[in-house]
């Protein structure tokens, strides 16, 4: 470089004395003003290369750059995330309780090259995918249920041996990884999964939830290889508490980032409630809906949605129609399955004094939109206190921090306090639940004698966006004591799986909250609730209770106002009488009768049965890891029912190859769409470098022009 | 023909001026920084250094290896980095990671010089300097990678810049991430009697 800016420059300090020789003989009439100029922009030149020099250098320091570094680029620098282009299309159609989805992931392929596409995506916390196909232009592949690890080999073969393959795997509840092999250059392959999931019922309300894409998750502890740029790369390294970090954190990109027209999803719904609907809502999407008899079709207005926020549909039955109690049967292999729904006609008049515990992450995961939600969903907390109430407020990121050192009175003093704390929150840093759990679940401030008359709940708010989730529910069930845990949501696409499950460990209940605009509606009836008596001590015994008989979940959960005892039973003929029956607050037994005979026919109730008892299996597993009974009993479920499990997943794969031995395979892991609102964890790089070069650069080639247009004027026109 | 000449001459002749004001300005706001910096240590409390400035000394960093004494300024967004580095991450009670980005055409530019092993000097506005080593220096492109500040380990400092230190581009990909770890902590108080705290301001 430096041999550039002496080398060059001095080229022309040679030439332009002889230049001035010859003009000064032709004899000009201002002489010195021309030598002048001539000095000028002699200097402007060296200038010049100056500045020249380093866009040399950029060149060659651009080339030299990045070796040894992962990148997501291929050779010919094109981006590879753009290559694969993602479609998906959702066919949902509801029956009673049971809500069946047909969903379809295109991946396009628009490079010269082979592909393999890698795409992790969210399911609802509670489906059970039971189907899967492949179809590539006009064949259809059936893919079938195998072993985990068997689906694995054979899918490694079929990409080697350049075969079509499709393949469907279970990382967590909620979360599933299609891996799609050997996609042709400029052709789409599709994957079709079916999968069911029951729909939730309270207060006299119906909801459905389609997550389309995931919060970045946080994975605590120790990373496992000692690299030391944990924060660079998109895929979070795995740690000592997160073993399978790298399989759940796909990259997240905004929507501009991805290819042109990917990341879109067409929705329809047809709802086939049993009982007249007089109302479809959706707090998260503008939806359009038709009646048809009892049927209503709904679809969001525009054809394709991006993928950034979980659609959310709400549906309720016409007023006066709300069902109290249903009964679903179906006949699957020679078996019987039952399926009821009993919601208690509580009352809310009594009142208990309570001590309540707010708890809000206000870890990186919650910047932007869900942080504005977290804190207008505590100041909602805060307006329900009553006079007798004790209260405090808990915040945790990397560390936990309380207002209060122990709960304190519900006096309007406090109260202003606390607003104040929760206006100044901030989010960021990391999301250390654990600690969180322990202060907000330690009830040794409560003071005896007066203090254990109150109830105590747990308000908890957060995105769950953390891939420890089996150890925080240990910790949850362990510790709970008289506590109950309430978990709230928050954000485009909270981790349901997280709300759910800690919420049925913490034996409270679980609320999503999606939209800044909807912040109200749900926690006011969290609220309402959790003021209410609960139900208690729920005993279910149904008709001639047969030694086959299983039925899940095996123990009913207490019972908030609003909330229906659902449970579901194989082995039993449809008659007889269930009874449910359960002890109210101040001590009085309360009853019901329902005849099971008058049950309407119901469908895949095998599968929501099988699903509900292979979670109770792994449940097991929280206190340690999974023992091989365990394991070969979800196994043997998961084939025996074609259920996609943790043990085993769906595979589809051609017979003959199609790719040619000479042609390469390139893997697209596909990223996710940041969820709507959301800033992430990931800070980018700002933006750190200004005009001032440039604007330098173009002054002086300008005014060196300028100088010498001058020359020439004067020389052509003495 | 003149006039034409005239024209360009003084349209050249503003581009230039303009280019020439912006590393100008970062050096006369500096100037400007260190009264406010003054003050807010004096007040402990966020000063503006102009009333309608929309951000506020947060600390100052040293850079022994090129003698630079800069002015951090909160936030890192176009306003602030004019005059200052920004502090993109960090606060006030320096729990946590800390990342500061600069321009590499006026204050940053010292960062090319710094070496693995270097240090820098964090001052907060307590008074108190933290010395951090330098543990590595990389080159990222900032299409591809993002700072996941959940994993920057609690007493780290990034400084970035962009990347290459002589481009003409204003909005290239590249970035020059200089990674560095607190080793020792000098209260105020120490720091007088060592006097880090005047040999660092003379620079």
């Amino acid at each position: 470089m430096m041999l550039l800016t002496h080398v060059v420059p001095s080229s022309p300090t040679i030439k332009k004395p002889g230049r001035l020789k010859t003009r000064s003989a032709r004899g000009d009439m201002c002489p010195r003003v021309r030598r002048c100029l001539e000095g000028v922009s002699l200097w402007l030149a060296v200038l010049l290369f100056l500045f020249v020099q380093p866009l040399y250098a950029e060149a060659s320091e651009t080339g030299r750059e990045g070796t040894g570094e992962f990148h997501f680029l291929d050779d010919a620098g094109q981006r590879q995330g753009s290559a694969t282009l993602l479609n998906t299309d959702y066919r949902v159609s509801v029956s009673g309780l049971i809500a069946d989805t047909r969903l379809r992931q295109s991946f396009r392929n628009t490079s010269q090259q082979w592909r393999e596409g890698v795409f992790v995506f969210p399911l609802p916390e509670n489906a059970s995918v039971y189907g899967m196909t492949l179809i590539a232009g006009e064949r259809e592949i059936v893919g079938r249920i195998h072993e985990k690890q068997e689906a694995k080999r054979q899918y490694t073969q079929a990409r080697e041996e350049g075969r079509k393959a499709a393949s469907v795997d279970q990382q967590r509840p909620n979360l599933f990884t299609t891996r799609m092999a050997n996609i042709p250059p400029g052709e789409t392959i599709t994957v079709e999964l079916h999968y069911q999931q029951a729909v939730r019922y309270q207060s006299g309300e119906f909801e459905l939830r389609l997550p389309t894409t995931l919060t970045p998750r946080y994975m605590p502890g120790q990373a496992v290889d000692n690299r030391p740029a944990q924060w660079a790369g998109g895929w979070a390294m795995p740690t000592t508490d997160v073993p399978d970090a790298d399989q759940i954190s796909p990259f997240t990109v905004l929507p501009e980032e991805v290819g042109p027209g990917s990341h879109r999803a067409t929705i329809a719904l047809t709802i086939n409630a049993g009982l007249p609907v007089s109302r479809v809502s959706s707090p998260s999407h503008r939806i359009s809906s038709t009646w048809s008899g009892n049927a209503v079709e709904v679809s969001p207005e525009s054809d394709a949605v991006l993928m950034d926020r979980d659609l959310v549909v709400r549906w309720s039955p016409a007023r006066g129609m709300e069902p109290s109690a249903a009964v679903f049967h179906e006949q699957w292999q020679g078996e019987d399955y039952l399926l009821a729904l009993v919601v208690p006609g509580l009352s809310r008049d009594q009142r208990l004094p309570r001590e309540l515990v707010f708890v809000i992450d206000t870890s990186g995961s919650m910047a932007g939109e869900s942080i504005r939600q977290a804190r207008q969903a505590l100041s909602r907390g805060l307006a329900t206190l009553g006079p007798d109430d004790r209260f405090n407020v808990i915040q945790f990121n990397s560390q936990t921090h309380a207002l209060f050192m122990e709960p304190v009175p519900a006096n309007a003093n406090n109260i202003a306090r606390a607003r104040r704390y929760v206006q100044g929150l901030d989010a960021n840093g990391g999301t250390e639940i654990a600690s969180a759990l322990d202060a907000a679940l330690d009830d040794r401030h409560s003071d005896g004698g007066e203090g254990s008359a109150r109830v105590r709940q747990v308000v908890f708010v957060t995105d769950g966006s953390v891939g420890n989730e089996a150890a925080l529910f240990r910790k949850i069930n362990n510790q709970l004591g008289r506590s109950r845990l309430f978990t709230v949501g928050i954000g485009s696409a909270p981790n349901m799986h997280f709300m759910r499950e800690a919420a049925r460990y913490g034996r409270g209940t679980y609320t999503a909250i999606s939209d800044l605009s909807d912040v109200e509606r749900p926690l006011d009836e969290l609220f309402a609730k959790m003021e209410s008596p609960v139900l208690t001590d729920i005993s279910v015994s149904w008709p001639g209770q047969a030694a086959a008989m299983e039925a899940f979940p095996s123990r009913i959960g207490d019972l908030f106002l609003g909330e229906p005892m659902v449970q579901v039973v194989r082995g039993l003929p449809g008659e007889g009488e269930l009874e449910v029956s359960g002890r109210l607050p101040d001590g009085s037994q309360w009853q019901q009768l329902l005849p099971v005979d008058q049950a309407a026919p119901g469908k895949g109730l095998h599968r929501h049965w099988a699903k509900q008892k292979i979670d109770s299996l792994m449940d097991r597993g929280l206190d340690g890891s999974i023992d091989d009974d365990t394991r070969a009993a979800v196994t043997d479920l998961g084939l025996k029912h074609q259920l996609m499990t943790k043990y085993t997943s769906f595979l589809a794969q051609e017979k003959t190859s199609s790719r040619g031995e000479d042609e390469t395979l390139a893997t697209d892991s596909i990223p996710t769409l940041l969820p709507a609102g959301s800033q992430g964890t990931m800070l980018r790089y700002p933006q750190t470098a200004t005009l001032s070069p440039l604007f330098i650069a173009i002054g002086l080639v300008g005014l060196m022009f300028s100088a010498a247009i001058t020359l020439l004027q004067r020389r052509v026109f003495p | 023909m003149n006039r034409l000449i005239l024209l360009l001459v003084t349209t050249f002749g503003t581009v230039l001026a303009v280019g020439l004001w912006i590393p100008l300005k970062a050096i006369a706001a500096q100037e400007l920084l260190e009264l406010a910096w003054a003050e807010s240590q004096a007040r402990q409390q966020q000063t503006r250094p102009w009333p309608w400035a929309d951000t506020w000394p947060v600390a100052r960093l040293t850079i022994p290896e090129t003698g630079q004494s800069l002015i951090v300024l909160d936030g890192a967004h176009g306003e602030s980095l004019a005059f200052g580095p920004g502090q993109v991450l960090g606060n006030d009670d320096r729990a946590g990671p800390v990342v500061i980005a600069g321009h590499r055409d006026t204050h940053f530019r010292g960062l090319q010089h710094l070496k693995t092993g270097s240090r820098v000097r964090l001052q907060s506005r307590d008074g108190d300097w933290r010395i951090f080593q330098v543990d590595r220096i990389r080159i990222v492109d900032s299409r591809h990678e993002r700072i996941d500040t959940a994993k920057l380990p609690q007493n780290s400092l990034l400084l970035v810049t962009c990347y290459p230190f002589n481009g003409l581009e204003n909005n290239g990909p590249l970035r020059y991430v200089v990674e560095a770890t607190a080793d020792s902590m000098v209260t105020a108080g120490e720091a007088d009697n060592v006097g880090i705290g005047e040999a660092v301001a003379g620079t």
